[in-house]
């Protein structure tokens, strides 16, 4: 598949001005690529490999430079030409995509304005020309309506579509080498798997080879060829895809590799969850029908985040919710805590209703129910220290002062596994990891029966992000508390969950043991999200599979609700029925739930 | 869209001035002076005193004295704000409306002309310091910079006299608009240097040109520091943002990627330049007294040291609207260039 | 620029950043008078602007509102400055010399000089202080409860923004009575809007972070949460633009007296003197109207360059 040497980099130095002289960020840069090779390069935040994917091209962020080293690619050293001939280079041969693509497009040009410009830049075409080329490229990339949507501006566009947009103006004069930074960070799954999907495609028909800068596992597994590691500027490991999750070399590798072995279940000194460890019994968190809308500014209309939504979870249980963007589950776990307001349904804890509590009897419960944030660092006071942090929560449910509360912090930061001695360190001095440490041990201090875990690890790299969820297991194992673990990363979901619940555009559409639901899920959504989901496991990688099972279209606004079932429009399995009967839960004979009524009928 | 956000902030800015209105009025007359005792004297007699009060209005109760001023339920049988009339003068007993409109211009004439020269001088050279960080451009910008907090224009105006007239003579003595010794030419904008060029008197011309030069000198000097940061500090942010780095990534020639960049670095720049007008006209008061222009400036003070209030009332409007016009317009111009603003 | 190539890991590995416990947040007063020589001059300038406040009229030579025998003089050369100086020291001089000159009026300007900061600082800090502390309380209130109410606190806010503020501050001044509290009370008027605006922004940007919904998540009443968390947090722009307003009101308060509208003569102020020295300035008196000038401006700029490196800590 891959064939000869197109790039060649040697010796690539980089440097940013810091105080006293300047920082190489990038040191000693050497990298080869081949024909219609896919390269994955990875590394931790800071490492580097943004800021050598993108010298590659000869390009440096002010008031960075390029100090030494040479990129062959083509044959010529693209350092030493000058700026006309690097232009040449740049858009046609290579293409970039870059991360953020909000920040990425000029934010007062429209759409259609940025794409012609690019292609003119590359052809003597006139503006008329350019303008319809514009139209072709966006319905190449598969936005819907490209006519009305070329006339956009950036902030008006879908991150989804915007990266889209991106696409087109990367791949249209068919480079020979695609550099894509973090192309899906930040997109929903089944989004990120209709990107790369249309990304491998297309570099797969024109033979362009793609350096593809990300952190993350799944994507490596499923896509790359091969894996180049990068820490601290330098390369320290570059191996076939294979060679690198059989065998890594490197220290970071290895760590990084931990959670996906544990969440195969290969690593027997931190066995995942399984639903049978759970007894039977009551429920301690009971929720019926729960439903919340929120009012838009200036219209009546209504955005309806949680639809009807109804489970349970058992005492030192684990239920996981998933769900993309618009899904609700966040909503769900801020009305759980009464964060929000519901508008309808009902949240029991034991025998409580919560959401009939008033404002005193609910605070005097915090001790029991708590949460833990997406953003570490943005969920503390930034000018508290740690102890500040954990010790509010005493001073607000207990009467422990002075030598007795700073032992109870002590006691917290030891439990969460860090040193005591960092009690007096504020947030700001702390590695994300340590900071959602700390999180966790304000979570935990008034012994709560219950916490709400809010896509803990989705602001952490992937070691941490293991940490985290090795740490968060134990702690419910130790101290006996369940969880409400809100994420979209089904990795994590697998390992931690005893249960599991899908949500779509608010409803939850299927509800089981995590065996079912994510071993053999019944809906189309959980199928399709199931498939869409990138696990590192070479055994099944994405682009091995003959059918590529994905939802058509983008996820529809929670304003417009369809009559019927919420997902049709984009089901494969859709009939015209579906299009108007509203789908409820309803029990399977294997006691999950599923919210379809061909499911139901047992015909899909 | 735009059509709806130029509608929504007329709207406000009309709102707004009545309220600058209304505030002017019971500012003024909440506060102990006594404006009667002024325009009599000391010694007036209380036939006398009360006679001036009755002719000045203030004998009425506050709110028929409001009434008459905006011009609803009056019983003065004059119009009031509502119909376009500020009042007479208490010294001197013209409309307010005509004195201002004679004084006004001066000021602007000034402001104008400083603001722009600024401009003129700040911005290539803010442009040319981001580019090059650390070059000469960018070392002059930072000591200039440095005096962009406030200044005293006032003692810098003093000083620039005393340097050009005094000790170089190259400036005119600090006193009005053009040499007194030529005709005073018609005021038809108000403004002297287009007036003369208007009326053909190129002589008059230059002496206004002359005369112009150390008041808006000083301006100049006052505001200049302050834009060259402005504009280098949203060059600088451009430069650096990940756009233009795409964009050269996209392989799109330099001139387009500096206009991409000027794009994004001045647009938001925009609704500074009112801040700029109107610290300006703040600053114009005392520079019009230094240089005996006779401004608006020098005819609030006039008004305020004799406690004139339908003068007050009419120079704090009148200015107050010149500068809500400026934040206007300015604001418009923003909008339409930044598509993210117009909702 | 690049004299010594130094690596830096930027991600903090876990056993380093226990290191880094004490640094970073504080503002670092000693080290950054150290390293920044702007810093250093501008605190030098404001320690000498607050010593004179305070012992100005005390050290000054001459009486700063008593006529002396000499009318107008110039001030003396500075080839002359040694002599006088030994003379100084040495309790030779018959008179304490007039370093500044004399005004038309017989008064030194040096002792005016120095004495004036005792009226203009003080006005100047008392206006910016005021104007700082009504703005937080106005623009906390403001920006946490979002109600009917506030919003017309902000409406007459921005009304009072609209005035033009030179024109303003002379006719509160003057219609009030030209005292030394008129000047204060009007300075707080004047810009207090500016506070309000700033803190306001901050509070309304502070409640949408997060820990201000993990505070509620661990049971604050609501007011205990702005106390306790948003407030620290939405000082800084304001704390910042106090130290820049203090040399706005400065230059404010001299321009006020400047056209009379501001303090009443023969207090020492520096507006004052400029103007009393204006009409012989052009004939080339200068000293009378340069040197508080001078002054006034090293005075504003020390003020400046400690607000930008507040600015800068901020950032």
């Amino acid at each position: 598949m891959a064939g000869e040497v197109i790039l060649s980099a040697r010796g690539l130095n980089v440097a940013f001005p810091r105080a006293g002289g300047e920082a190489h960020v990038v040191k000693d840069f050497s990298l080869d690529i081949r024909a219609g090779e896919f390269v994955g390069l990875m590394g931790q935040p800071g490492c580097g490999k943004s800021t050598a994917s993108v010298a590659l091209m000869g390009l440096v962020k002010p008031p960075g430079r390029i100090v030494s080293g040479s990129v062959s690619f083509l044959g010529r050293d693209l350092l030493t030409l000058d700026e006309p001939e690097l232009r040449e280079v740049r858009g046609k041969d290579v293409g970039l995509i870059v991360q953020n693509p909000r920040t990425s497009l000029h934010p007062m040009l429209n759409v259609g304005s940025q794409i012609s410009n690019v292609y003119r830049s590359h052809n003597k075409v006139g503006a008329n020309e350019a303008w319809k080329h514009a139209i072709v490229m966006l319905r190449m990339v598969g936005i819907n309506d490209p006519e009305r949507r070329v006339h956009a501006y950036p902030h008006e566009l879908s991150t989804g579509m915007t990266q889209r947009v991106l696409i087109a103006m990367a791949l249209s004069s068919h480079p020979r080498l695609l550099i894509a930074d973090e192309p899906t960070s930040g997109l929903d799954v089944t989004i990120q798997a209709q990107f790369l999907d249309q990304m491998w495609e297309a570099t797969q028909a024109t033979g362009s080879a793609v350096l593809l800068v990300t952190q993350n596992l799944g994507i490596v597994a499923n896509y790359c060829d091969r894996v180049v590691v990068m820490a601290d500027g330098t390369i320290v490991e570059s191996a076939p895809v294979r060679e690198f999750f059989e065998a890594p070399q490197n220290e970071y590798s290895r760590k990084v590799l931990s959670l996906q072995r544990a969440a195969q279940g290969n690593d027997p000194a931190a066995p995942m969850a399984r639903s049978v460890d759970v007894p039977a019994g009551k429920p301690l968190i009971s929720v019926r029908d729960l439903s919340k809308d929120f009012d838009i500014r200036g219209s009546k209309a209504k955005v309806h985040a949680v639809d009807h939504a109804s489970f349970n979870i058992r005492p030192r249980e684990c239920l996981g919710l998933v769900g993309e963007s618009g899904s609700g589950k966040t909503t769900v776990g801020r009305c759980l805590l009464r964060l929000e307001a519901p508008t309808g349904g009902e949240i029991f804890f034991g025998e409580t209703p919560l959401h009939s509590l008033s404002d005193d009897e609910l605070r005097r419960l915090r001790t029991k129910l708590q949460i833990v944030f997406q953003d570490p660092f943005d969920s503390m006071n930034p000018r508290w220290s740690a102890a500040d942090i954990i010790g509010e929560m005493l001073d607000l449910h207990t009467s422990w002062r002075g030598a007795e509360k700073a032992a109870r912090i002590d006691e917290l930061l030891t439990l969460v596994g860090l040193e005591p001695s960092i009690r007096n360190a504020s947030p700001r001095q702390l590695s994300a990891g340590r900071q959602q440490r700390i999180a966790i041990a304000r979570a935990i201090a008034t012994a709560p029966d219950f916490i709400v875990l809010d896509e803990p690890t989705s602001a952490l790299t992937p070691e941490t992000t293991a940490e985290i969820i090795r740490l968060l297991m134990d702690l419910s194992k130790r101290l006996g508390i369940a969880y409400l673990f809100i994420s979209h990363d089904l990795t994590t979901v697998r390992y931690i969950c005893h249960r599991v619940a899908v949500m779509y555009l608010g409803q939850v559409v299927e509800i089981g043991t995590k065996e079912q639901v994510l071993g053999a899920p019944r809906h189309p959504y959980s199928k399709a999200l199931l498939s869409s989901h990138l696990f590192p496991d070479l055994s099944h990688r994405r682009v091995a599979r003959k059918e590529r099972t994905s939802l058509k279209g983008e996820i529809p606004s929670p304003i417009d609700l369809p009559r019927g079932c919420y997902l049709f429009g984009r089901c494969p399995s859709q009939v015209e029925r579906c299009r108007d009967t509203p789908q409820h839960l309803v029990a399977l004979p294997d006691a999950r739930e599923v919210r379809c009524w061909r499911v139901e009928a047992g015909e899909i | 869209m735009i059509g709806r956000f130029v509608l929504k902030r007329l709207g406000i800015a009309f709102l707004q001035l009545i309220g600058v209105a209304l505030v002017v009025f019971f500012m003024i007359r909440m506060l102990p002076a006594d404006p009667v005792a002024r325009l009599v004297g000391m010694n007036a007699s209380k036939d006398a005193y009360e006679q001036s009060a009755r002719a000045l209005g203030v004998d009425q109760p506050l709110w028929q004295q409001l009434a008459n001023f905006l011009g609803v339920f009056s019983n003065s049988g004059q119009k009031g704000l509502l119909q376009g009339n500020l009042g007479v003068s208490w010294v001197t007993n013209t409309p307010v409306l005509t004195e201002i409109r004679d004084v006004l211009p001066v000021t602007l004439e000034i402001v104008t002309y400083s603001l722009l020269l600024a401009f003129l001088i700040a911005l290539p050279l803010g442009l040319a310091s981001a580019r090059k960080p650390g070059g000469i451009a960018d070392r002059i910008t930072l000591i200039w910079g440095m005096f962009a907090g406030a200044q005293p224009d006032f003692w810098w105006g003093l000083l620039f006299v005393f340097v050009f007239y005094f000790l170089l003579n190259v400036a005119p003595p600090p006193m009005g608009r053009i040499d007194p010794l030529l005709a005073t030419p018609q005021a038809i904008t108000g403004f002297m240097t287009i007036d003369t060029l208007l009326q053909g008197r190129f002589d008059a011309f230059l002496s206004a040109l002359h005369h112009l030069m150390l008041p808006v000198l000083t301006l100049v000097y006052v505001v200049s520091g302050a834009i060259v940061k402005m504009v280098r500090t949203n060059t600088l942010r451009a430069l650096q943002s990940d756009y233009i780095l795409y964009a050269r990534a996209s392989g799109l020639p330099e001139a387009q990627v500096a206009r991409y960049a000027l794009r994004a670095a001045l647009t938001p720049a925009i609704t500074l330049v009112g801040i700029f007008y109107s610290v300006l006209l703040s600053a114009a008061v005392t520079i019009e007294v230094v240089f005996t222009m006779g401004g608006i400036g020098q005819y609030a003070v006039r008004s305020i040291l004799a406690f004139d209030y339908p003068a007050i009332q009419g120079v704090v409007l009148v200015v107050a609207f010149v500068s809500l016009m400026i934040y206007l317009l300015l604001d418009i111009v923003h909008a339409y260039l930044d598509p993210r603003i117009r909702y | 620029m690049a004299d010594r190539i130094v690596t830096v890991p930027e991600e903090i590995d876990q056993h380093i950043d226990v290191a880094l416990l004490h640094t970073d947040t504080r503002f670092r007063f000693r080290e950054r008078l150290r390293k920044d020589p702007l810093f250093l001059i501008g605190s030098i300038i404001v320690a000498l602007s607050l010593f004179l406040a305070a012992f100005g009229p005390h050290i000054a030579p001459y009486d700063p509102t008593a006529a002396t025998a000499e009318i107008a003089e110039p001030p003396p050369a500075l080839s002359e400055w040694p002599g006088l100086l030994v003379g100084v020291i040495r309790g030779t001089n018959e008179a304490p010399p007039h370093w500044l000159g004399t005004d038309q009026s017989g008064l030194d300007v040096f002792s005016r000089v120095i004495a004036a900061p005792r009226t203009d600082i003080t006005i100047a800090l008392a206006g910016a202080l005021l104007s700082l502390a009504l703005g937080t309380i106005i623009g906390l209130v403001a920006g946490f409860y979002r109600n009917w109410a506030t919003e017309i606190v902000m409406r007459v806010s921005d009304v009072l923004q609209a005035f033009p503020v030179f024109i303003t501050a002379m006719l509160l001044v003057t219609l009030s009575g030209r005292s030394v509290i008129n000047i204060v009370i009007a300075l707080a008027l004047v810009y207090t809007p500016i506070f309000v605006r700033l803190t306001r922004a901050e509070v309304m940007s502070q409640s949408a972070r997060g820990y201000v919904e993990a505070a509620r998540a661990a049971g604050n009443r609501p007011f205990m949460i702005a106390l306790k968390h948003i407030l620290p947090n939405s000082m800084v722009p304001a704390l910042v633009q106090t130290s820049v307003t203090i040399g706005f009101a400065i230059i404010l308060t001299a321009g006020l007296s400047f056209v009379g509208a501001g303090v009443r003569p023969p207090a020492p102020e520096w507006g004052l003197m400029i103007s009393h020295g204006a009409s012989q300035l052009i004939l080339g008196e200068w000293w009378t109207s340069v040197f508080p000038g001078i002054a006034m401006t090293i005075t504003v700029f020390g003020y400046a360059a400690i607000a930008r490196a507040f600015e800068e800590w901020f950032r």
